[in-house]
């Protein structure tokens, strides 16, 4: 099925001139914002609604439920803020967006903030993305230019500024009220909720966070319609009331040990096993795969009897994973090391734990320095159960934190833990260490 | 006499039409100082501050928050390099590459080498996971990097 | 009113309870440390997380899933609330585990033990042994804080009660949090210390051994402090306050939470406000000079505080008071003045002012000098220079540096009217229309200037009550040594006519008395100086106090101006803005 996917969200990948505005209505761009603009801002909502389309950054929040939190007698701005802070390990998919069709991503924008009432749209860019940064304000600049941005777009009526504003190196900027805090010009400390965003958000306004492949969705649900997007993915599981389906193409991005590292679009729900042997040339070296990250490091991991999990919203939960996440897929060959691997994962969270709450900013440090001491040689059985705990006091127990950072943090040791200790128990058995080198750059 | 030019005075007192909030700025008017002096001293701090209206703690406090800035005790090179080690990249080498870069240029991560030029610097991802490993030079990322590419960071450099 | 469950017992939630203060109520500590009632709720330290469920229709609880932290929930209707859980209990222990994986653990050289919630909590909620094994992280303490304030640093829970507090109450921001993770901690930008007038509160708001008093700090552990509750004298305020003495020694003042007065704040003018008491000048022995034939010399006087080589002065002294002030005043009673310092309680007030009116109804009594600095001082300041409108203050250090003008100007208003203003009296001092002066004191620095003493110069008879030497104690006639606030007995009425009560927290130095039992036993009342039953009199006689008569002053005073309005007193009801140099006029 996946082989006659027409990529609908990387249609315009490799075009030449592709970030251009020119080029983007050449090919057919802008449809949609003409559509869109017939349209009543009610009528868009229910649409997206209506479409199933969950939110690609991560937590698969149903987007046009989140559109429909915000008040609806509200006077005052409304803000849209666009997480392009994609920063979780293993995900480059919003990079390739805005870097080989921004105006996709910014005809998206438009749509969303004419849905939503937003005259003013922030554009979160993570500061490592300096080309994106560079073609977005390009972008916005011709936008402008053409009159697709300032007073009365297209004769609507709607106004609307976009700023991009660029972030300087941390991961919780992705995390929705981080990302406002951080905005805000304050450290990236996520909000207790209520108030959710919606009701009082950026500056203290009714506020939506969607990343940035969710608004080039939303970009084809208008032009295309609700039956074109709900025709592919996974439908909602009748007999699960909390699953709200997998509606939609996706970008799937795969990394790590396969021949062809890279971004493939394709309806929601290819099996990881697929991925890898269909779109990634397979794992690299004739090896075979020890282990996947189903969707960015803070998924946990996939055993390599688990490959033909379906990579849905679903799928990576029945397995054992915290979720899909970002449709970011690591491949761990066989000749690696999980103490290794979790180590790496540990170090990544208690480098961007923001430091809030206790269990995170002490558990996520706690366990990078048992792992360390494994590592180096010094770990005791007893250290895993301890690990374990950790684990479950940060993450695996709900609500024990403010955001779901710790339960990133958390996912990977408990999928460890449960799938390869095996492995641990023979490290710490065989006396193994790291060679000393590999230590240098480990601090 | 003030750290912060008129110029970037300027520039920042521009960007303050872009937000309902004057501490909104805080984030890119760091970038802009630290771009031009390659660090953000106490004395800019301060002056920053009383432009946004904030306590020089609280621009300080978002300014340390975020592991980008450096204070005029340690100024960035030339040149900054920020080699990824996250997982996609430790996976092909990413660690290596970066222990190859410190023995290289004679540093550790976090330094500048002794002309000052190139700042070494360790990442967790970049977001250049195609690529990997994958660096950042400045603000543009260098995929699929390799021991060859070191050489043209120091040819760069000169 | 929300009634909710807790740990199975029903409880009645107040108003804009969070879950904390309704299982307070019900008997039930929840931990906690970065919750503070008069700060933002930020849910961060993660110490306070319970179980919440709902009733069902089959009368089975449903507990949700999800741990939630109790600071930040309302007391709903209906709430069920469990916190002896076993995933509750563990949590609460690994929390602490964490908060302790790299605390020194010094509690054997820290201030705060004995008073400290990581002790309390560990002891109550914790692991009995940390598990872990790699080295702790070892931070470097700050004594840059502030003037005042210490950071040790490696005992920080980054609860940001601190930080919090200088960016809400007090404005200035000083306090900052550096980094982030596990590598944070809190600070000031150099240069920029946390040295505002509400700096002391972040070493109270601290719940653990972080923030210290530079003044407090290592002079005595908080287990031989014994507590008094009263009130601060520095201005007219009036925060209530406890006094933290042992041995007759004051170590430290600390705000008092209470609603009526300050909230929970006081400021370091008052804070630290209290070293006059133990000041070697106080004065500690009645004179009498030229009287009688008899003279003590001086060096007597002015001896010092610890000074008990003493023979008892006051009988002889009390008794020539006496005599000397009925016969004046009873003969000329319009030449005699009496003025009364606005650091009396209105007890003394009274039974001075009910003594002398006894004498002669023709005798004058007026307010002595009331001390005003600058204005009244709102917060939060923030930086950029705004400060908050007086209705919308955190916190207000008024301008009017006396703890109970209010009071003591409507025991004058009371007794003489039409009021006789300061400036009045002073005129009419130059005039020589006085032959007899009573001056009280009790500020705590000097009050008399060469002026206002040369306006004296002709009074025959002239009695200083005070707690220093000053230029009218050098040359009076008879002087009585006093008692300062934390050696007193009484009441104090603020700026906004509530009246509380302070108590005595120590004995007053050599043979200085409190001044209720001086006025009391000058009028030869009964049995010893009783603060109530003075109330209760003034409650029958004076429409102003009228509540004194069926309400206690505990804990948190009484407001008496609906009493005041009732009645038609002139008397300035003192709105703290006032600058006037005298009641009545």
């Amino acid at each position: 099925m996946s082989d006659e996917f027409e990529p609908v969200l990387l249609r315009r990948m490799g075009r030449p001139n592709s970030e251009q505005l020119e080029t983007y209505l050449a090919d057919g761009g802008g449809q949609a914002l003409r559509k869109a603009f017939l349209m009543r801002p009610e009528e868009l909502v229910s649409m997206i609604r209506e479409s199933g389309l969950r939110g690609r950054g991560g937590a698969g929040f149903p987007c046009g439920l989140k559109w429909s939190f915000l008040p609806q007698a509200r006077t005052g701005p409304t803000y849209l803020c666009i997480n392009g802070d994609e920063s979780e390990p293993g995900t480059f998919n919003n990079r390739i967006l805005i870097e080989c069709d921004p105006h996709q991503v910014l005809e998206g924008i438009i749509i969303a903030c004419y849905a939503t009432g937003a005259e003013r749209a922030y554009f979160y860019l993570r500061y490592e993305y300096g080309l994106c940064y560079r073609i977005l304000e390009q972008a916005i600049a011709e936008l402008y230019s053409a009159k697709l941005l300032g007073k009365n777009i297209l004769g609507s009526g709607f106004n609307l500024d976009i700023f991009v504003h660029r972030g300087a190196g941390a991961y919780i900027c992705g995390e929705e009220t981080g990302l406002i805090e951080s905005l805000e010009g304050k450290r990236a400390w996520p909000r207790i909720k209520p108030p959710f965003p919606a009701v009082e958000g950026a500056f203290g306004k009714p506020t939506v966070v969607n990343n940035v492949e969710t608004l080039a969705c939303v970009v084809h649900i208008v032009d295309r319609g609700v039956e074109w997007f709900r025709s592919m993915g996974i439908p909602k599981d009748p007999d699960n009331p909390r699953d709200a389906g997998s509606y939609g193409p996706k970008l799937y991005t795969v990394c790590g040990h396969v021949n062809r590292p890279g971004i493939v679009e394709l309806p929601m729900g290819i099996t990881a096993r697929e991925l890898i042997d269909n779109h990634a040339g397979g794992v690299w070296k004739n090896r075979t795969a020890k282990a996947i990250v189903p969707g960015g490091i803070s998924m946990g991991f996939l055993s390599a009897n688990e490959l033909d999990t379906p990579l849905d919203f679903a799928g990576p939960i029945r397995a054992g994973c915290l979720g899909l996440g970002t449709a970011a897929v690591i491949v761990i060959d066989d000749q690696t090391s999980m103490v290794d691997v979790l180590y790496n994962s540990c170090r990544f969270f208690s480098h961007e734990s923001c430091g809030q709450c206790t269990p995170c900013r002490e558990g996520t440090a706690w366990s990078t320095n048992i792992l360390a001491r494994i590592r180096a040689g010094k770990g005791q059985l007893r250290d895993l159960d301890l690990l374990l705990e950790i684990a479950h006091s940060m993450g695996t127990i709900p609500g024990t934190t403010i955001c779901g950072l710790a339960d990133g943090a958390a996912w990977p040791v408990r999928n460890c833990m449960a799938k390869f200790r095996d492995e641990f128990e023979a490290w710490i058995a065989g006396g193994h260490c790291v060679q000393a080198s590999d230590l240098v750059s480990s601090h | 006499m003030s750290e912060l030019s008129q110029e970037i005075r300027d520039e920042i007192t521009g960007l303050m039409d872009r937000y309902p909030s004057r501490q909104a700025v805080t984030l890119p008017a760091l970038h802009l100082i630290q771009q031009s002096a390659r660090c953000v001293s106490s004395k800019a701090v301060v002056e920053l501050a009383e432009m946004l209206e904030l306590s020089p703690a609280q621009v300080h406090d978002t300014l340390s928050f975020y592991g980008f800035f450096r204070d005029e005790t340690r100024p960035l090179g030339h040149k900054r390099v920020w080699f990824c080690r996250s997982l996609p990249c430790m996976l092909r080498g990413g660690e290596e590459l970066l222990a190859e870069a410190c023995r290289r240029f004679q540093v550790r991560p976090g330094e500048t080498t002794s002309d000052g030029e190139l700042t070494i610097e360790s990442a967790e991802c970049l977001g250049g996971c195609d690529g990997a490993p994958c660096l950042l030079v400045d603000d543009m990322l260098v995929l699929n990097a390799a021991e060859t590419t070191l050489a043209t960071l120091s040819e760069g450099s000169k | 009113m929300a009634t909710l469950e807790v740990n199975g017992k029903t409880v009645d939630a107040m108003p804009g309870d969070n879950l904390i203060q309704a299982a307070r109520r019900a008997g039930v500590e929840i931990p906690f440390y970065c919750w503070h009632p008069d700060l933002t709720v930020v849910a961060s330290c993660r110490m306070c997380l319970v179980e919440v469920g709902q009733r069902q229709d089959d009368g089975t609880v449903n507990f949700d899933q999800r741990l939630q932290p109790a600071c930040q929930l309302p007391a709903k209707p209906g709430i069920i609330v469990r916190t002896d859980s076993e995933i509750v209990r563990k949590t609460q222990a690994m929390t602490l585990e964490q908060l302790l994986l790299n605390h020194p653990l010094d509690c054997s050289i820290c201030d705060q033990a004995g008073e400290c919630y990581l002790q309390d909590y560990s002891h109550k909620f914790g692991n009995e042994k940390s598990r872990l094994q790699e080295p702790k992280i070892q931070r470097k303490d700050k004594y840059h804080i502030g003037q005042q304030i210490a950071l040790f640093t490696d005992r920080c829970v980054m609860c940001t009660r601190c930080v919090r507090f200088t960016r809400e109450v007090s404005g200035g921001a000083e306090l900052q949090i550096i980094q982030r993770g596990s590598t944070e901690e809190i600070d000031v930008f150099p240069g920029h210390g946390c040295n505002d007038k509400l700096a002391g509160n972040v070493v109270d708001l601290c719940p653990v051994g972080a923030l210290c008093s530079k003044d407090f700090l290592y002079s005595k552990r908080v287990w031989w402090l014994k507590s008094q509750n009263s009130v601060c004298p520095g201005c007219s305020t009036g925060c209530s306050i406890s006094i933290d003495q042992n041995e007759q020694q004051i170590y430290r003042l600390r705000p008092r939470e209470n609603p009526l007065a300050q909230g929970h704040f006081m400021c370091d003018d008052g804070r630290f406000g209290f070293k006059y008491i133990h000041d070697e000048r106080r004065l500690t022995q009645p004179l009498l000079r030229g009287i009688a034939s008899e003279i003590i010399p001086r060096d007597v006087v002015c001896s010092r505080a610890d000074d008990l080589s003493f023979d008892d002065k006051w009988p002889h002294t009390m008794d020539t008071l006496r005599r000397l002030l009925r016969e004046r005043i009873g003969k000329t009673p319009e030449r005699s003045i009496a003025l009364f310092s606005p650091f009396m309680t209105v007890e003394e007030a009274f039974l001075l002012a009910t003594f002398l009116r006894k004498i002669s109804p023709r005798s004058n009594l007026a307010m002595g000098p009331i001390p005003v600095v600058g204005e009244n001082d709102y917060y939060p300041k923030f930086p950029n220079g705004s400060s908050a409108p007086a209705d919308k203050a955190r916190f207000t250090i008024r301008s009017e540096k006396c703890p109970n003008r209010a009071g003591v100007a409507w025991v004058i208003d009371h007794f003489q009217r039409p009021g006789l203003g300061l400036d009045e009296v002073i005129v009419r001092a130059k005039r020589n229309e006085w032959d007899t002066a009573i001056m009280t004191g009790g500020y705590p620095e000097t009050w008399v200037t060469a002026d206002f003493n040369s306006a004296f110069q002709s009074v025959t008879l002239l009695v200083v009550q005070d707690i220093f030497p000053s230029l009218l104690s050098e040359r009076a006639q008879i002087v009585i040594p006093g008692g300062s606030f934390a050696e007193r007995n009484g009441s104090f009425v603020n700026h906004s006519g509530l009246v509380q009560a302070i108590r005595p927290a120590i004995r007053s130095p050599g043979q200085a008395r409190p001044d209720g039992r001086i006025f009391w036993e000058l009028a030869e009342r009964e049995g010893l100086f009783d603060p109530v039953s003075v109330r209760r009199e003034m409650a029958a006689t004076i429409k102003a106090f009228a509540r004194f008569a069926n309400e206690t002053l505990e804990p948190n005073g009484i407001s008496l101006t609906d009493s005041v309005r009732l009645s038609e007193t002139k008397a300035a009801v003192a709105n703290g803005s006032s600058g006037s140099t005298g009641a009545g006029s």
